[in-house]
């Protein structure tokens, strides 16, 4: 018997071996264990570093990649150009969130100090007066960021699976780790991991029946064994569908959506900027790779499926936004909403469906890390005068334009944006998304999509009215308070900019992101 | 006995043989030993007390118990890889040994740091 | 014995088995009933001939991960029973019908397909333990790099939800015993328990010259948890001593 090592092309790999580098070294700084004060800056230096440099390098790498793409490992990883414009996204969108995450109100960041401790107890006193913090979440938070980077490139069932447990994971972790209502971030971290772990185990069944009918984990050869192997495709499309429940799970699509609101609520508010913008960019990356060069044979099939999905996706996440008295779990349901909008271009099954794939989600993920960064700024003061938690509910928000103008009116953007008005980028985004679906013969997607759209500029206006419109009730006066420090105003300063910015000369990205509408098998 | 024995035959015996052993000594001792009972020998033994109706607090554990099992399986998964290297690491030749120790050096990572953080302190 | 035998045999001892999943009132049985099922698929892989794959599956599911089950149960308290109550109403048969669905759209699916007999003769040429070393530091070396990184963020994952550093310093015996004496509190040991010819147990006290029992030789703990004797039953003088 005999050995050869394998062909593998490191170069492509450069930004995902850079942030996780960079995870392990986080690691180790943990287990030098400096002074906490020390360990922070480190922390979120390298995490920054490591981020904006994944992006730089991948961005480099779309300049001087000759032809489409190159092939990583023959057949299971494949850096293409359509890979490379969402790593770059995934990276700045990670960041945007570092920054978040790093970011302090009155002394306190937004995780809790020492998350072993119990909620309420002694220890969790203990911690809390000596300033300890629980700097573990930058490294964490690195190895799934660098996880959704190497999901994008991912043509292979089962390293699809070893990496989406990689993501999960860590975030699994960090929705349990909330400064305050810890009880309500804890479970909402036990929801998110025994529906994720369930989903995960879905999508393990489905990707073995596809095994079993192309003999095959890798998306090239079971595309074409559809082809080859007659009698055995039936096998390939059952394992498909359940394969599908577990990337759907992770976009958040109706009817495994279940754990959004909850998770979104209950998590960090940091946290939840990060899953809602770079969680849901990787997922649609990675279904777009699974759908369009594995299982594209199967369009008339999959398709009433997806078209099904969508539909419930828009429908469910609109009314039930409607009815949410809570600003993160309106947002959740919103994001939800997103998530069936980018499937009407997805299931269109063009090579437009690409292009505007990507920059939805570029115009979404933008929109979503500045609205929590927003809503992580708006604080309730406590009776001792002190900052307390996160005022979310909607009430607490009225006047909020007469407490701080200029957060308030990039709030207003972004909720413009997630409606989709003219002049942003969601309104681009939606355009092109449902333009790819229109052209393919979609128009009873599209109608409904644009219907739902229609519906819910109604709750995102409302909260925009309530922000400028509404005077300050009298007795919340002294009750809500909008701090405005520094990493936040920074990110929503940046997307705000980038959101007005896409939406008026966006053909700079639209170009871009038309060039990276190519998958290479 | 033929040439070729199956070679699953000596495991048969040997399991055989300690069954055999296991169940003599039950029975053996109870037709032979001596039978001199009083109140303290027939009462249930635990830790020499009286046998506890329920398990103490409910029969919880604490949760960092849970640590050990973790690392128990993070020297298990380690196990995996590490056998079919060791079995042809002559073939794996440089590469293997490259990407076996790269493996080991990521896996140490966290054992260093539960160390450090004193995870395994009682 | 062929193939087909042991499958008729093990199959439906693993159904059974797994059937504990749904039917079994106590955590514990549960967590028995897997590891026979995992014990036969064990059987089934080692008879396909993937040996490798066969003692793995001892090895890493029977052995750690129901460990680990074991410990999480553990946690939770061995004896504690699910609440039943429905929070949906009718969420059991709906679950029920969307399952059995997918039961049915899984075996239709899979009994219409007539898969080929592939030979695979000479895949094992070798040894399977060798056969895996190649293909593992062949082309899915990445993925044996990426579960290295999956293994550190579990770790360090469990270590940030589950361990609490110590609060203050420990003190070493000598330090301990040192207060004692600086507070004049008795230098010495505490006597052992059990010293009555009947008994010689944790819960009865010992005895002092003058005959009488000592209360400080038991443990306070099982004072607290009243389970402690006052060692009257087993006093060595006694009518039930004569009665014996």
């Amino acid at each position: 018997m005999t050995f050869e090592s394998p062909i593998i092309e490191w170069a492509p790999l450069a930004p995902v071996l850079i942030v996780f580098a960079a995870a392990v070294l986080g690691i180790v700084i943990e287990t030098a264990d400096p002074k906490v004060w020390i360990r922070r800056r480190l922390q979120v230096a390298l995490a920054l570093v490591a981020t904006l440099a994944a992006a730089a390098t991948a961005a480099l790498q779309w300049s001087v990649l000759d032809g489409d793409g190159t092939r990583v490992v023959v057949d299971r990883i494949i850096c293409d150009r359509h890979s490379l414009i969402w790593m770059v996204m995934i990276a700045v969108f990670a960041a945007l969130a570092i920054l978040l995450f790093s970011s302090r109100v009155g002394g306190d960041d937004a995780f809790a100090p020492l998350a072993a401790a119990a909620p309420g107890s002694e220890e969790e006193r203990e911690a809390s007066e000596k300033g300890l913090a629980q700097t573990e979440v930058f490294p964490l938070a690195l190895f799934s960021v660098g996880g959704m980077m190497l999901f994008t490139m991912v043509s292979d069932t089962l390293i699809l699976f070893i990496v989406l447990e990689l993501i999960s994971l860590p975030l699994y972790v960090l929705v349990a780790l909330s400064r305050r209502r810890r009880l309500l971030s804890q479970e909402a971290a036990l929801k998110y991991f025994l529906m994720g772990a369930f989903a995960s185990a879905v999508y393990l069944f489905g990707a073995a029946l596809i095994y079993g009918g192309a003999f095959s984990t890798s998306f090239t050869i079971i595309d074409t064994a559809i082809v080859q192997y007659h009698g055995r495709e039936a096998l390939v499309l059952v394992g498909t569908v359940l394969a599908l429940v577990g990337l759907l799970f992770k976009l958040g699509a109706v009817p495994f959506h279940a754990w959004t609101p909850d998770a979104y609520q209950g998590a960090p508010t940091p946290v939840t900027a990060f899953m809602a913008a770079a969680t849901k960019a990787a997922a649609v990356a990675a279904l777009i790779r699974f759908l369009y060069l594995a299982v594209h044979r199967f369009e008339w099939e999959i398709a009433p499926v997806l078209w099904t999905i969508a539909i419930a996706t828009m429908l469910v996440g609109t009314v039930a936004a409607i009815v949410q008295t809570d600003i993160k779990r309106m947002l959740a349901y919103s994001s939800i909403a997103h998530g069936g909008f980018v499937l009407v271009a997805v299931t269109s099954f063009e090579r437009e469906a690409l292009s505007a794939a990507v920059f939805y989600m570029l115009a979404y993920g933008l929109a979503t890390l500045g609205a929590f960064a927003v809503v992580g700024q708006v604080r309730e003061v406590t009776k001792d005068g002190s900052l307390g938690a996160e005022a979310t509910r909607l009430g607490q928000w009225a006047g909020l334009g007469r407490r701080s103008p200029w957060m308030a009116t990039a709030m207003a953007v972004f909720l413009l944006s997630f409606a989709g008005i003219p002049l942003t980028a969601g309104f681009i985004g939606k355009y092109v998304a449902f333009k790819a679906a229109f052209d393919s013969g979609g128009w009873p997607l599209v109608v409904v999509a644009v219907l739902a759209a229609v519906v819910a500029v109604f709750f995102y206006v409302r909260v925009i009215v309530l922000m400028f419109l509404t005077p300050v009730p009298e007795d919340l006066k002294d009750a809500v308070e909008v701090t405005e420090s520094t990493g936040p105003s920074l990110v929503v300063g940046i997307t705000a900019l980038a959101t007005v910015l896409l939406g008026v000369v966006p053909s700079v990205v639209l170009d871009l992101a038309s060039n990276a509408a190519i998958l290479v098998p | 006995m033929t040439e070729h024995m199956n070679p699953y035959v000596p495991i048969l015996v040997m399991i055989g043989v300690a069954t055999a052993l296991a169940v003599a000594g039950v029975v053996v001792s109870r037709f032979i030993g001596p039978h001199r009972y009083n109140k303290a020998k027939l009462s249930p033994y635990e830790s020499g007390m009286e046998a506890t109706p329920g398990a103490a607090g409910g029969g919880r554990v604490p949760i960092r118990y849970y640590l050990i099992a973790m690392t128990f399986i993070v020297f298990d998964i380690e196990i995996v890889f590490l056998y079919p290297w060791a079995i042809a690491y002559e073939r794996l030749s440089l590469f293997g040994l490259v990407a076996i120790l790269s493996f080991l050096a990521l896996i140490t990572v966290p054992f260093v740091y539960e160390w450090r953080r004193g995870g395994f302190d009682w | 014995m062929g193939e087909q035998e042991l499958f008729w045999v093990m199959s439906p001892v693993i159904v059974l088995a797994s059937l504990t999943l749904l039917f079994a009132r106590k955590a514990v049985y549960v967590l028995a009933g897997m590891i026979v099922v995992m014990i036969g698929l064990a059987v089934f892989y080692v008879t396909l001939e993937a040996p490798f794959l066969g003692m793995i599956q001892v090895i890493v599911y029977t052995g750690a991960i129901m460990m680990l089950i074991l410990f999480v149960l553990m946690l939770v308290g061995v004896d504690q029973k699910e609440s039943l109550r429905e929070t949906i109403r009718g969420q059991r048969w709906i679950a029920l019908a969307a399952a059995t669905g997918l039961v049915v759209l899984i075996v239709t699916t899979v009994y219409r397909i007539e898969l080929p007999i592939r030979d695979i003769g000479g895949m094992n040429d070798g040894g399977n333990p060798q056969v895996i070393a190649n293909a593992l530091f062949g082309e899915w070396v990445l993925v044996m790099e990426i579960l290295g990184l999956v293994l550190i963020s579990a770790a360090v994952s469990a270590i940030v939800l589950t361990h609490l550093p110590r609060s203050g310093d420990r003190r070493s015996q000598a330090e301990r015993a040192e207060e004692r004496v600086r507070a004049r509190l008795n230098p010495v040991n505490k006597p052992m328990p059990g010293v009555y010819a009947r008994r010689n147990a944790l819960d009865v006290p010992a005895i002092d010259p003058e005959g009488k029992p000592v209360p400080a030789s038991i443990s306070r703990v099982l004072k607290a948890r009243k389970q402690d004797k006052d060692g009257s039953e087993w006093r060595a003088i006694g009518k039930d001593e004569a009665a014996e």
